[in-house]
């Protein structure tokens, strides 16, 4: 019994490590990642401490004095700075004239000093240039400093003096890496524009799901149920094709009909109507597009798991129900749909959660648009963490946006569950007990 | 017989000692380029490396080093996906060693350490490097250090399709004096807009052809809001001028109440847009210089000066003419060999050579990045090059290098659209990106 028992986790080993690695942890990053300001700026493997003019910016109201000392770039040709050059084992006479010429001078920046190291008798190469300036170099300014203890020795070589609270702020200041953060989630629940965008997500998700991939497959069904068998996988196959279809293509063949070059303005035309883009028109008309587009793709799948459910019923059933002089509407309505209850759960549920996170088809379509009309959750959380023209991608804030939208998933397949009564579904059959 | 076992292993001896010194200095080098926003005219943003590869090779052929160099090239032709490649790519160790992208990225991409500054690595004294123009080194630089070596310089004016600004009854004279009229702020936006209107009134182009802006984000919409007063940065710190950005909203939500441009013009296909502005079909719109190469090589627009005129992009209420250059950089990412820098560094300093830049200058309708650029005759005898350098460059402005520009950039963008589209009244739009500015940037940004 025990060794079956081993046995049983060693053959379940496999499926645990893969719903760990590829279901469990990319939930678990996303809820990091949303804790946190990550952005392309901050990198993604952490940051270091670099003194930059531009960090010292936030240095300045606070501690004027300090941060001008700091942002102080200087050049002193000392006497260590010497003994490093003659150590370079470049030719000798540099650090000589070096030392007999400009000892004891100070140059304000790289670029001062450079000159003044490039206009030697020995006229050293550009990559010895760089090399002969670096020994000179006598501020922190721009140099990256892996971890604070590097930082707070250069600060004490360069003479400030500071005490460990304001070493701490100048780390604070200068740190360029990402930190925690709850930030993310109150900029989500104070924007503007996040509410919006929520709303447009429950419409979607509603008109998507009501319509077609339940509604509308439901219908589907029905209809090739009572269908002969030959026409009605035509049918079925015809309505597959959307699905099938690769979406780049499939949104393409939209646009060719709904653009201003496209069908509809082509033949709104010949009625004297000027040409314009339907599916961007208004706000209406690009959610009329985005609900057909989405759910014609959407409908194939509920039509396929209720028909098949459907031609698991019985025949016997519809036989008696037809001797007994029921008519289809009565068939429908008490043979068919109360046995379609556990295959619409299934549907409404897989769907609703597909649904919330695919925005691959708008983005396409209306790409959000007009005026962020069509932008929904998932598609907000695209954009945020994997576009930006200047490059910045925010990644924390796109992860919490992710987050948001797991959360409601699970929520609402809790809802599911309880609404259809999954329990009694999943009940153990009386006759086992 | 006791001679030829001798003689064997003194071959194979000189053979191990001829390939060990040709080791010593030969030396092959593996240099991979990427480049965003690279379309058929932009080839040598990337063949220009290619060039400059030839010629170090020979360089180091007269110093007796066999220095091969194999350069990999990849172009993006959008920025979206290479912006996403690069950094993921960079985060991965995996970047290339030079990468041609816009200056607005210098920021948020040396923060990262994705970037090193390529002043560490060349002579800014030295020519070609020293001619480059002041303003370009500055664009390209941060927190202080040249990161980058500007690769073009571009400028975004508006143009005017002639016949139909002769249709609402400017003359030849008036139209060549309309440059200098925008530039001196006496034809302004307003007048823009009425002239927009006039040629949709009088039917030579259709409704909402009159004014027919760029149909997609860009750094052209910042131009706008410079033409109406505003500011992007002071003193290191960005500004949103409420005011400004208000005119610059309402601007559009009146184009848009007039009729001369489309409420739904935001996301039309790029390739109509160009067909449309190639063809006369729409009456004014701005746009890039390099729009020139499209039109001319890929839209069949023949006769570009015979039709279109250009200006800077005139000026608003309390605010001036202007234009935007956006340069796109050579940057040097980090995380390479330091030799191996080296080397893509020297061959980013000979790519910006006057003579090389100049074949990307006039292939891809881009503008020079020197003096002596200008003054090479195959650039200055191209109309366009010389006539837009002259006539743009000495107005352009540029976004501000810093790492909170993009988020700026996003709620501004977003809340123009909705005001643009009538989703959001222009003081709800301007509302709305002032609160989230402030829940975004909290005191990196002024407000005012």
């Amino acid at each position: 019994m025990k060794s079956s028992r081993r046995l049983g986790l060693v053959m379940i080993a496999p499926a645990a490590i893969m719903i760990v690695l590829f279901f469990l942890l990319p939930v678990i990053l996303t809820a990091v990642f949303s804790m946190t300001n990550m952005s392309t700026a901050t990198g993604i493997s952490g940051g270091v401490y670099q003194i930059a003019p531009n960090s010292l910016i936030i240095l300045k109201s606070a501690m004027p004095d300090i941060a001008a000392e700091l942002a102080e770039p200087r050049y002193a040709i000392d006497e260590a700075g010497l003994k490093a050059v003659e150590g370079l084992g470049l030719a000798h006479g540099i650090a000589a004239e070096l030392r007999a010429k400009h000892a004891g001078e100070v140059f304000p920046t790289r670029r001062e000093a450079e000159r003044m190291i490039k206009d030697l008798a020995e006229r050293p190469s550009t990559r010895d240039v760089k090399q002969i300036s670096e020994q000179f170099n006598r501020s922190a300014v721009n140099t990256r400093f892996d971890s604070k203890e590097e930082l707070f020795s250069a600060l004490d070589t360069l003479g400030l003096n500071l005490t460990l609270e304001q070493k701490e702020a100048v780390a604070e200041a200068t740190y360029t890496g990402w930190t925690w953060t709850t930030d993310n989630f109150s900029r989500i629940a104070t924007s503007p524009d996040m509410a919006r965008v929520l709303l447009n997500t429950a419409l979607y998700v509603a008109l998507v799901l009501t319509l077609f991939n339940v509604g509308y497959a439901l219908l589907l069904a029905i209809w090739t149920h009572y269908m002969p068998p030959a026409p009605a996988s035509i049918f079925r196959g015809i309505w597959l094709l959307p699905r099938i279809t690769p979406v780049v293509i499939y949104v393409m063949l939209w646009k060719w009909l709904a653009w201003d070059t496209g069908f509809i303005s082509v033949l709104m035309g010949k009625f004297g109507y000027p040409p314009k883009n339907y599916l961007l028109d208004t706000a209406y008309n690009a959610w009329f597009f985005v609900v057909l587009i989405n759910g014609f793709i959407g409908a194939s799948m509920g039509m396929l798991v209720f028909s098949s459910a459907m031609k698991a019923i019985p025949k016997s059933q519809f036989y008696a129900s037809e001797v007994d002089g029921a008519s289809r509407w009565q068939q429908i309505r008490y043979i068919i749909l109360p046995q379609m209850r556990w295959p619409i759960l299934f549907v409404t549920c897989y769907q609703t959660l597909s649904l919330l996170a695919s925005f691959n088809e708008t983005l396409l379509a209306t790409n959000g648009g007009p005026g962020n009309a069509t932008e929904v959750w998932a598609l907000a959380a695209y954009h945020t963490a994997l576009r930006n023209y200047a490059g910045n991608l925010e990644y924390g804030l796109g992860a919490a946006m992710a987050l948001v939208l797991v959360v409601i998933g699970v929520t609402l397949s809790l809802l599911y569950l309880r609404v259809f009564n999954y329990r009694t579904l999943v009940a153990k059959p009386l006759i086992e007990d | 017989m006791t001679i030829l076992p001798t003689l064997k292993s003194l071959t194979v001896a000189a053979a191990i000692l001829a390939s060990t010194s040709a080791l010593a200095f030969a030396k092959d080098v593996t240099i991979t380029v990427w480049a965003g926003g690279t379309g058929p005219n932009d080839v040598y943003r990337l063949d220009a490396i290619d060039i400059a590869a030839q010629q170090l090779e020979r360089q180091a052929a007269l110093k007796g080093e066999e220095l091969k160099i194999k350069v990999e090239k990849k172009a993006y032709s959008g920025w979206d996906d290479f912006k996403q490649a690069l950094t993921l790519a960079a985060e991965a160790k995996t970047a290339p060693n030079i990468v041609a992208s816009g200056h607005e990225d210098i920021a948020p991409w040396s923060q990262a350490g994705l970037i090193v500054p390529i002043e560490d690595y060349v002579d800014l004294d030295a020519w070609p490097l020293n001619g480059i123009y002041e303003n370009l080194l500055q664009i390209a630089s941060y927190n202080g250090a040249v990161y980058g070596i500007p690769q073009d310089a571009e400028s975004r004016p508006m143009f005017f399709w002639k016949p139909h600004m002769k249709a609402i009854g400017y003359s030849d004279a008036d139209l060549d004096a309309l440059p200098q009229n925008v530039q001196d702020g006496k034809y302004t936006m307003k007048n823009l807009l009425e002239d927009a209107k006039k040629m949709q009134d009088k039917g030579v182009v259709q409704p909402g052809y009159g004014f027919y802006p760029r149909p997609s984000n860009g750094p052209d919409y910042w131009q706008f809001y410079t033409s109406f007063g505003g500011t992007m940065e002071e003193g290191g710190k960005l500004v949103f001028d409420k005011a400004a950005m208000q005119r610059t909203y309402q601007f559009f939500a009146d184009a848009v109440k007039a009729g001369v441009t489309k409420k739904n013009h935001i996301g039309m296909p790029g390739d109509q847009w160009w067909k449309e502005v190639a063809t006369g079909k729409a009456g004014i719109w701005d746009g890039g210089t390099w729009h020139y190469a499209r039109l001319v090589n890929q839209e069949g627009l023949k006769d570009f000066f015979g039709n279109v005129i250009f200006t800077l992009i005139p000026a608003g209420e309390g605010g001036k003419a202007n234009t935007l250059t956006h340069p796109l950089v050579y940057l040097l990412t980090a995380g390479h060999d330091k030799e191996e820098t080296d080397i893509a560094a020297q061959l980013i300093t000979i790519a910006s050579e006057p003579r090389i830049n100049a074949l990307h200058a006039v292939k891809s309708a881009h503008l020079g990045i020197s003096e002596a650029e200008s003054e090479v005759d195959f650039y200055s005898a191209d109309r366009w090059t010389r006539e837009a350098t002259e006539r743009l460059l000495p107005h352009a402005n540029a976004m501000p290098n810093n790492s909170d520009f993009g988020k700026y950039w996003n709620i501004m963008w977003k809340n123009l659209e909705a005001s643009w589209t009538g989703a959001k009244t222009v003081d709800a739009a301007i509302g709305d990106a002032e609160s989230e500015l402030k829940g975004t940037l909290g005191d990196k940004i002024v407000i005012r």
